[in-house]
């Protein structure tokens, strides 16, 4: 049965041809709401393209550090040396010539009150609604020894994609055989949760293939467990050997894997009762919503993430400042099941506030969301798993949906997985890496 | 009269689908299949412009383990039949855009040959004039199709679709490049 009502309309913003949607604006000189994207990433990007898709009368302003955006999804290949880095980039002509306003700055202060936000180069913009896509920072001190310098320089995370990716690129290439390539992984929640585990695979693919056979990836380990376990065990085990003798092993928590000081000049790593030198050092320091939500008071979950709505992403402390992306807190943390920090996540949370945004200005009440993550792993040629997450509002909760969420599967039946579904999924990765890109960005 | 109501009555014209509020799911496919469907990743394929009945019978065989999929059946199942309806008609009233790609024209011919021998009867000569209910090729990623083509030729890939099955017992693996570029170069 047909229903025309006011929830159609907003349907209506999505299916409608600009040039209609265009008479509203051209009515009124002034735009219809002003909107501020802080952070230019996955999640920034999509807010502010959306926003504009969706409803050209909203002005929309979005303030980015950097020119060129790097994708973090896909950065690891790009250490193995599998990758161009510059695969990974892009930059923000696709969203001005949505009508974005893309400023290359950087947030100095935000007023709640007054509804402003200024910025280093002393600018001041107001808003109706603030998109906050800060993505994280990273507590150098939680480490004994390490600091920001350290990382830039001699151990670097590259858990943000750019310089500190080629820089742990060329100390992989300088690693003899025989080296250890070491992978301090913070205890969770953090960015991109099958991420060290795929850097192993692809730290371990160029070392096989550069005949540096002795080498060692060791992942010392804050955790208990991870994402995509028995998938990246099945494959560490057939593609490079995993435990005593093999390539890769992994420490776990329990098993003293935490470290908790490192010694920069002689690349030694200390956890609780040993200690480990490497060739390579890798520290993956923990981290927490980037600073400009932290120094609004916004990251009330443990003073490291920010709490939302899950009916439309919007700050649980603060009225009309939406947080999305990797700062932010969701999903059904009861049941373990929290939001992973994810591009696709962060896509995902943008689309949400940007439909509930674009429904306020209007009138109208907001659709019902849909969150939605599918993240790919590639761990050797043509050898690629997933994870896929669905998650609804309920009751103003966010509900899990177990039977449309899960990884891979690890065997069929009796028999392991047809090797074509490995080869399939690393192929899509690609696919989704280009589509992904081009929908936050172009 | 007020051009929101204007905008509301043409949507509600547009047809069934209407009846759910399908757009906030829709968007997430973008994620992977573009905006609008229109794919820019070469392995994932376009679905906008594709017929209603073949992406609802697609969803809905992966959702009911009829069908294989390495990623689509886990991401389908937490969807309901009707919410699977109104993808299918939502992207199905998409205009179908073929994508222009770089294919090898060593094997166009070779390509030619074998797709007016084992698939022109239902996908047309060029993929763009498909039976009811049948995908159009004509400009679909190539990647993507040579992908889809070893998934008939495994066996242990449960593909469901009878004719299809057949028409890839005529076909050499040595045919599945040249047909997918035969197919992906009919862009313009």
């Amino acid at each position: 049965m047909h229903r025309c009502d006011r929830r159609a309309f907003i349907r209506g913003l999505a299916v409608t041809p600009a040039a209609l949607l265009s008479i509203a604006p051209a009515r009124a000189a002034a735009p219809k709401a002003r909107v501020v994207v802080v952070g230019g990433g996955y999640g920034g990007a999509t807010a502010a393209k959306y926003l504009r898709l969706l409803d050209p009368g909203i002005e929309v302003t979005l303030i980015e550090r950097e020119t060129l955006y790097t994708s973090c999804p896909l950065s690891n290949e790009v250490i193995s040396g599998e990758r161009d880095i510059r695969t990974l980039q892009v930059g923000y002509k696709g969203l001005q010539k949505r009508g974005v306003k893309v400023l290359h700055d950087e947030v100095s202060a935000i007023d709640p009150a007054k509804k402003t936000v200024a910025t280093a180069a002393g600018k001041t913009y107001a808003y109706d609604a603030l998109i906050l896509s800060p993505g994280v920072d990273f507590d150098y001190g939680a480490v004994e020894g390490m600091s920001r310098e350290i990382s830039d320089s001699r151990l670097p995370h590259a858990w943000k994609a750019g310089p500190q990716t080629l820089l742990l690129k060329r100390q992989l290439e300088a690693m003899p055989d025989g080296g250890v390539f070491v992978i301090a992984v913070p205890k969770g929640p953090f960015r991109c949760p099958p991420g060290p585990y795929e850097r192993a695979a692809q730290v371990a693919m160029h070392c096989k293939q550069h005949g540096k056979h002795k080498a060692k990836v060791l992942i010392l380990d804050a955790n208990d467990s991870f994402s995509k376990k028995p998938l990246f065990e099945q494959a560490w085990k057939s593609l490079y050997g995993y435990g005593e003798g093999g390539m890769i092993e992994w420490v776990s928590g329990a098993n003293d894997g935490k470290v908790e000081r490192v010694d920069p000049a002689s690349l030694t790593c200390y956890t609780g009762f040993g200690e480990h030198r490497g060739d390579v050092v890798n520290v993956i320091p923990p981290h927490h919503a980037g600073k400009v939500a932290r120094d609004l008071g916004l990251a009330t979950f443990k003073n490291l993430w920010c709490e939302v709505r899950p009916e439309n992403m919007e700050s649980t402390s603060q009225k009309d400042i939406y947080v999305i992306g990797d700062a932010c807190v969701g999903g059904e943390l009861a049941t373990n099941n929290a939001f992973p920090k994810s591009a696709h996540m962060a896509i995902s949370q943008a689309k949400a506030a940007v439909a509930a945004l674009v429904a306020r200005f209007n009138g109208l009440p907001a659709p019902e969301p849909v969150y939605t993550n599918t993240c790919y792993s590639v761990v050797g040629h043509d050898w690629g798993f997933s994870v896929v997450h669905l998650y609804r509002v309920d009751n103003g909760q966010w509900v899990y949906v177990k039977r449309g969420s899960g990884i891979s599967p690890v065997t069929l039946g009796s028999k392991p997985v047809p090797r074509l579904y490995r080869r399939l999924e690393a192929q899509y990765a690609d696919g989704w890496l280009r589509n992904v890109l081009a929908d936050a960005f172009a | 009269m007020r051009k929101g109501t204007v905008a509301a009555v043409l949507f509600c014209l547009a047809g069934p689908a209407a009846a759910i509020d399908i757009e906030p799911l829709a968007r997430t496919c973008n994620n992977c299949h573009g905006v609008d469907g229109v794919s820019v990743g070469t392995t994932m394929p376009s679905i906008g412009g594709l017929p209603k009945d073949y992406l609802s019978r697609v969803m809905k065989e992966w959702k009911y383990d009829k069908r294989a999929a390495a990623t689509m059946n886990r991401i389908v199942k937490g969807l309901s039949d009707d919410e699977i309806d109104a993808l299918a008609a939502h992207f199905a009233a998409r205009r179908w855009r073929p994508v222009a790609q770089k294919v090898a024209a060593a094997g166009l011919s070779k390509g030619r040959a074998a797709v007016r021998d084992n698939c022109a009867d239902c996908h047309g000569a060029t993929g763009n004039d498909p039976d009811i209910g049948t995908p159009r090729l004509d400009g679909q990623w190539a990647d993507y199709m040579a992908l889809e083509l070893e998934k008939y030729r495994d066996p242990e890939f449960v593909m469901p679709h009878r004719k299809m099955n057949k028409a890839i017992r005529q076909l050499e693996a040595g045919d599945f490049r040249p047909v997918s570029d035969y197919f992906g170069a009919q862009h313009k």
